[in-house]
């Protein structure tokens, strides 16, 4: 995953369930954790942090 | 360790109350983390968040304080015990967001009326804290009988033994914050 102001590839530190978006969107939300599994990702060069689906990834 | 830029360590002043006595705790707090070199910080008031009653969590997430915790290598919090836990509205602020939170630092600053200076309140908090995806500190700044901290009029800080409670607070608290920085850059899951 790039970074979006930088183009650095950023940094994979994080998994986190989100609970609430799993209850908005049932489909989304992952069997065995029961919400959304999402990845958190920082740039090392701007410190920017982005977040996506881990299914997305 | 990528330090260059400076830390961003907002202080989130916990309640709206009228005659809270925590904003002279909260503004004492952040002067003494604005001395810090290599530190930017701001005040955000919780009173100041345009936050809906009729709904909670990210529904209502104002963009500012989003964007502020966004950027924030670590927060303060200061918050007042009521009734042994934490204000409702901090709690309703702290709700609107998530992802912002994830692998920074936070320290809790109580305050209290009486002689425990908010300890209640922060062992209260820690739970809730920890599964925002934050990552606290184990030095507190307890602020005990607030009314003879602070001049109840002007705010001036009365007990100076605060400045020494706030070093060490702040010291913990800046650690960790360059070091899960490093972390959120550099060490991969």
């Amino acid at each position: 995953m790039k970074c979006e102001d930088c183009g650095v590839e950023m940094n994979h530190h994080a998994d986190k369930i989100d609970y609430n978006a799993g209850l908005d969107d049932p489909d989304r939300a992952d069997p065995v954790y029961g919400g959304v599994l999402e990845e958190a990702h920082t740039c090392p060069a701007c410190g920017r942090t982005e977040v996506r689906a881990a299914a997305e990834s | 360790m990528s330090t260059e830029r400076a830390l961003f360590i907002p202080v989130i002043l916990g309640t709206p109350r009228q005659g809270r006595m925590s904003e002279h705790a909260a503004r004492f707090v952040l002067a003494e983390l604005g001395k810090r070199e290599g530190v930017e910080t701001e005040l955000i008031d919780v009173r100041e968040l345009p936050l809906s009653a009729r709904d909670e969590g990210g529904a209502i997430k104002d963009e500012g304080f989003s964007r502020s915790v966004s950027r924030a290598d670590a927060l303060v919090i200061v918050t007042p015990e009521y009734n042994h836990g934490y204000p409702g509205m901090l709690k309703h602020a702290l709700d609107t967001n998530l992802k912002e939170y994830v692998h920074k630092a936070v320290g809790v600053c109580g305050v209290s009326a009486g002689g425990f200076g908010g300890t209640r309140v922060i062992e209260n908090l820690l739970p809730v804290l920890r599964e925002l995806g934050l990552v606290t500190v184990f030095w507190d700044l307890n602020f005990s009988s607030v009314g003879k901290a602070f001049d109840q009029t002007t705010g001036a800080l009365l007990d100076e033994s605060y400045v020494k409670r706030a070093d060490k607070f702040l010291g913990e608290l800046v650690w960790m914050a360059k070091t899960l920085r490093h972390g959120r850059e550099n060490v991969s899951i």
